[in-house]
């Protein structure tokens, strides 16, 4: 994979099955760990990657914070694991392919990728802490935010060229 | 222990004073740091949901980085809660609370 380009209504990438296979296990993997995270409030106290995707929004008013949790915490764990659904879905046909496959995002598939992208590397840095595989989910650790640094590139190519 | 020597009230100070309806007092978006997010993503973040202008995102990200964490907006509680809501969406921490007085 080589970065994102501006075309014409979004960017697209070239991705090799092997890299889609890759993400789409990954996106995958996350989008379930958020599915059972919305279901089960106590993951967040068991699992610390499901404490820092769903974060609590007050720090120092316990009562204000499972308020907030109760109201706001399963639809937001529903919609993170739809951006990772979506990161998923866009790499399927790629990681079937037998060639590199040119991908075609608009923008609001950009922002779902860059949102999926950074969940994962929250994920992984908690798992890098304690994991079997450090070196391996370091590297894919650093090439995640290779391809978010690349589509905070483009995504801001796009806003000059609009402006 | 002493006494203080000047009146804890300062009744010279005649200030009228109302008790502010809950939707006024004012609160603060916080986002804290963390070792994960990227610079670059967390100023485009700023520009992107806040509007804030390129320098003034920078010198946001700047004070999450070097100082912990950096007030990024400020306004009644239902808003800040959607703020902090988009932040999280965004993968960054935040929290919000009462506008130090």
């Amino acid at each position: 994979m080589r970065g994102f380009v501006l075309v014409e209504g979004g960017f697209e990438a070239v991705v090799e099955p092997e890299e889609a296979r890759i993400l789409a296990s990954l996106a995958a993997q996350l989008s379930s760990l958020l599915g059972e995270a919305a279901d089960d409030e106590a993951l967040s106290g068991s699992d610390p990657a499901v404490a820092r995707l769903l974060p609590d929004a007050y720090r120092d008013d316990e009562e204000a914070a499972a308020e907030w949790r109760r109201l706001s915490r399963r639809a937001l764990a529903e919609r993170k694991g739809a951006f990772a659904s979506r990161f998923a879905a866009d790499l399927a046909d790629a990681s079937t392919a037998t060639a590199s496959t040119r991908i075609r995002l608009d923008e609001s598939g950009a922002l779902d990728w860059m949102r999926a992208i950074g969940d994962l590397r929250l994920v992984l840095a908690e798992r890098m802490e304690v994991g079997d595989d450090r070196e391996g989910m370091s590297d894919l650790y650093d090439w995640l935010a290779w391809m978010q640094d690349d589509l905070v590139r483009v995504l801001d190519q796009a806003e000059e060229r609009g402006a | 222990m002493a006494l203080p020597s000047v009146p804890l009230v300062d009744e010279s100070v005649d200030v009228e004073r109302r008790e502010l309806h809950a939707s006024e007092v004012p609160w603060i978006t916080i986002v804290w740091n963390d070792p994960v997010n990227l610079m670059s993503y967390v100023a485009w973040v700023f520009r992107r949901h806040f509007g804030m202008d390129a320098p003034t995102a920078e010198q946001r990200m700047m004070q999450v980085h070097t100082e912990g964490r950096a007030v990024v907006a400020e306004g009644n509680r239902e808003a800040m809660e959607r703020h902090v809501e988009a932040m999280h969406e965004y993968g960054l921490w935040a929290t919000l609370e009462r506008a130090p007085r």
